[in-house]
């Protein structure tokens, strides 16, 4: 990837995260709705704690992601954070835009993941 | 009662900047020549004597400048303090990075004579911050 194009997906995927961090803080109630009956039965304890917890670990990848440090571990935290979001919140009308941070954040992932860590788990073995 | 759009445009500005101040930091700290879009004149006016107030280098106090306003804004929204006292404060803090963007913008012009992009664009942060606030009735 081009560095500025790197930069400026990081810092607006950065952004994205701070950002729904703080309006989760504000309603964590409201969104904790987002989640699907079924997810939430799973959820041993209190929805609102859950929500909690999840704004401040947003906020911690977007804050990581700002300062560009730990990206690769940082943009792995946002993948896993936003299929877990894909697969508790359902199919609506807004999942589209999820789908477009899933792939925002898979790009940075695959452009700062070192790369000793790559032929760990993608070289085949030769026997 | 101040909406959202200000508050999430002041929070998204200030996290720009944050972002910005960290590279140019990060760039000091490694002895690297940041990358200038525009114009050449970054690595003089970085380097000059100006780059300082009271021993502490400017990258650095824009930067605290950029995560009190990024999380006074956050905290307005939250409403986790009194808003009138926060309001108050965001207001003085944003006020006073624009007395201190014009004053770098004017050394940038009529002393140093050169232009250093980062620190345009973070004048022009700084501006349009304070613009949203007198437009958006913070100062109410």
């Amino acid at each position: 990837m081009r560095k500025s194009g790197f930069h400026i997906l990081r810092v607006g995927i950065a952004i994205t995260f701070l950002w729904i961090g703080v309006l989760i803080l504000k309603d964590p109630a409201g969104w904790s709705g987002y989640i699907q009956p079924w997810a939430a039965n799973l959820i041993p304890v209190p929805l609102i704690e859950v929500m909690i917890v999840t704004a401040f670990f947003d906020i911690a990848v977007g804050v990581l992601l700002l300062i560009d440090m730990f990206t690769w571990i940082a943009s792995l935290a946002a993948l896993f954070h936003i299929a877990t979001v894909l697969i508790v919140s359902g199919i609506n009308q807004v999942t589209i835009r999820d789908v477009g941070l899933f792939a925002a954040s898979l790009a940075l992932f695959a452009d700062t993941v070192p790369s000793n860590l790559i032929p760990k788990f993608l070289k085949p073995k030769v026997s | 009662m101040i909406g959202l759009t200000p508050l999430a445009l002041l929070f998204t500005l200030s996290a720009i900047g944050i972002s910005e101040t960290v590279y140019l930091i990060k760039k000091r700290k490694a002895e690297e020549i940041p990358v200038c879009f525009i114009g050449s004149g970054c690595h003089d006016v970085l380097e000059s004597k100006y780059n300082k107030i009271l021993g502490v280098h400017n990258d650095i106090l824009g930067l605290i400048f950029y995560i009190f306003v990024c999380t006074l804004s956050a905290l307005i929204l939250i409403e986790a303090f009194p808003i009138s006292i926060l309001k108050t404060v965001d207001v003085l803090i944003i006020i006073s990075g624009a007395v201190m963007s014009i004053y770098f913008t004017f050394l940038q012009a009529f002393v140093i004579k050169k232009w250093c992009f980062w620190c345009l664009m973070s004048a022009l942060t700084v501006f349009v911050m304070t613009i949203i606030v007198i437009l958006s009735g913070f100062m109410i």
